[in-house]
């Protein structure tokens, strides 16, 4: 699918367990607005609200291979 | 997908007169003479298609073969439980002292192998990676206008080879002049991946014993000491490469040890030269030997995005990894016990029809291509992921720009091994 605007209805927040992250980038090449590696010390920042559409997570959390990254909550909740 | 109503799951007995694990000689996977011929897919298949995993002998033991693309992905991204720090990361075990000598980013789990990863994360994201294309492109052009002046020839010789390990040299910081050094000495630690080795233990002054060194090479005494030399001169007079980075590291006191850089230098330049050379081989001969797929990327070079991808699905240059169980657990409603070998076929998982429609064909516009050429999508993921996806994407940028027509004129001659799938040559001839 392609990336999807997020909308009330489908919206999910991408949480980021910095401890875990091994500064891979999948996270920055998918969703470059949300992530950005630090290039001293490898380590993603959340630097967005982590808003994104259910698929478009679901994808960046998979693709995540520290296993950094989780879908947080519900944001229609 | 697992099977629980399978009842035959339990380990086979050490005797291997265990019942319905053990598999006959027809599935033999890992006689590295099968794969002179390529990768045994049928054999796969076969593994694939029953349910559970199967148990198979190996040396004095044997291991778990994982082959369907679910479970790979399953034990790459518990690494907590299949373990890269027990045993050794190959399928033969390695002794104590061996393993500690030998230790690189490849064979730790955490904490050890998040501290060592992230000193060289940085210098591999797709952002800086972006920032090689132009000198990658400006290798990648002087390669192919030398190989059509020619006509063709080898094309692993000429271009497949020379391509990654001058990309990956010049990221290190390795002065030009020192580059056919380093190829011989990977070229010998190719050799050290199967069962046959032609240089001498003593060779390059070696005095350690082979088993506590990599590939139980000779080649890496004499790669080890270079990577000491030149850091050496990168610790006196820094410059903007990696090799002056991890100096500086290994000076900060505790995130760098002696034997973690000598490891890591050599894991760099010999990742750097035999993967990503595999992909470009197979790339190669798969356009030669399937023209109406080189036509579509002719047509629409929009497709070299996907193509890369398929490439790299299609050659699949690390053919397995092993885990070690650290815990007894479940897979596929097989019971693994604690300190058993776990075995990741990627050249399985890649072929996996529950996930690529028509897995043997190859198709450079295939959609949502999620291959584990670059491992199953754990923590272990090839640091050189998207360097090598920069330097296939370029190669066929610039085939492409020259309307290149590649046909092959010999078989590809490959590596004796069930761990690289490498080629060893291969002849074209080359028409714009």
């Amino acid at each position: 699918m392609p990336d999807s605007e997020p909308t009330s209805q489908n919206t999910v927040t991408v949480a980021l367990n910095a401890e875990l992250c091994l500064g891979v980038g999948s996270c920055e090449l998918l969703q470059p607005d949300q992530f950005r590696i630090d290039d001293d010390t490898a380590i993603a920042e959340l630097v967005g609200d982590g808003a994104m559409s259910r698929v478009d997570a679901e994808l960046v959390v998979d693709r995540c291979p520290s296993g950094a990254l989780s879908i947080a909550d519900d944001a229609r909740s | 997908m697992s099977d629980a109503s399978n009842g035959q799951q339990s380990p086979p007995a050490a005797d291997m007169d265990g019942p319905g694990q053990v598999l006959d000689d027809q599935l033999n996977v890992t006689e590295p003479a099968l794969y002179l011929d390529g990768i045994p897919h049928d054999r796969f298949q076969a593994i694939r298609s029953t349910p559970g995993l199967s148990w198979h002998p190996y040396e004095d033991g044997g291991f778990w073969a994982v082959t369907r693309h679910a479970e790979v992905k399953a034990v790459s991204k518990n690494a907590q439980v299949f373990s890269s720090a027990i045993g050794h990361t190959n399928l033969w075990d390695l002794e104590a002292d061996a393993l500690e000598a030998r230790r690189s980013l490849i064979d730790t789990d955490a904490p050890d192998h998040t501290r060592l990863r992230r000193l060289i994360a940085a210098a591999f994201t797709p952002r800086n990676i972006r920032v090689w294309t132009d000198q990658v492109r400006a290798i990648t052009v002087e390669l192919l206008d030398d190989y059509l002046a020619d006509g063709g020839g080898d094309w692993v010789e000429k271009v497949a080879a020379p391509l990654p390990i001058r990309v990956i040299l010049a990221m290190l910081g390795v002065p030009v002049e020192d580059a056919d050094y380093l190829v011989e000495l990977s070229n010998y630690l190719v050799e050290g991946t199967g069962d046959q080795q032609s240089v001498p233990p003593d060779a390059f002054g070696n005095t350690t014993e082979l088993r506590l060194l990599p590939f139980n090479s000779p080649a890496s005494h004499a790669l080890f000491e270079y990577g000491e030399r030149l850091g050496e001169l990168r610790r006196n007079d820094p410059r903007d490469d990696l090799v002056s980075q991890l100096v500086a590291a290994e000076q900060d006191g505790d995130r760098l040890s002696a034997s973690e850089y000598r490891n890591l230098f050599h894991l760099l330049v010999f990742a750097g030269n035999e993967t990503t050379r595999t992909a470009l081989s197979h790339g190669a001969v798969a356009l030669a030997d399937n023209p109406d797929q080189w036509q579509r990327i002719l047509d629409d070079h929009a497709v070299i995005e996907s193509a890369t991808e398929e490439i790299i699905r299609w050659a699949t240059p690390v053919l397995h990894m092993r885990r070690t169980a650290a815990a007894d657990t479940v897979l596929a409603g097989t019971e693994i016990s604690a300190g058993q070998k776990v075995v990741m076929w990627y050249a399985s998982a890649n072929r996996d029809e529950a996930v690529f429609e028509n897995p043997d064909s190859f198709d450079v516009g295939r959609p949502d291509n999620g291959h584990f050429a670059f491992g199953g999508g754990g923590p272990h993921m090839c640091l050189g992921a998207f360097l090598a996806r920069l330097e296939v994407s370029v190669l066929l940028e610039e085939m492409a720009a020259r309307s290149m027509r590649l046909e092959r004129t010999s078989e590809p001659t490959r590596t004796r091994s069930n761990f690289v799938h490498g080629i060893l040559s291969v002849d074209m001839t080359a028409a714009a």
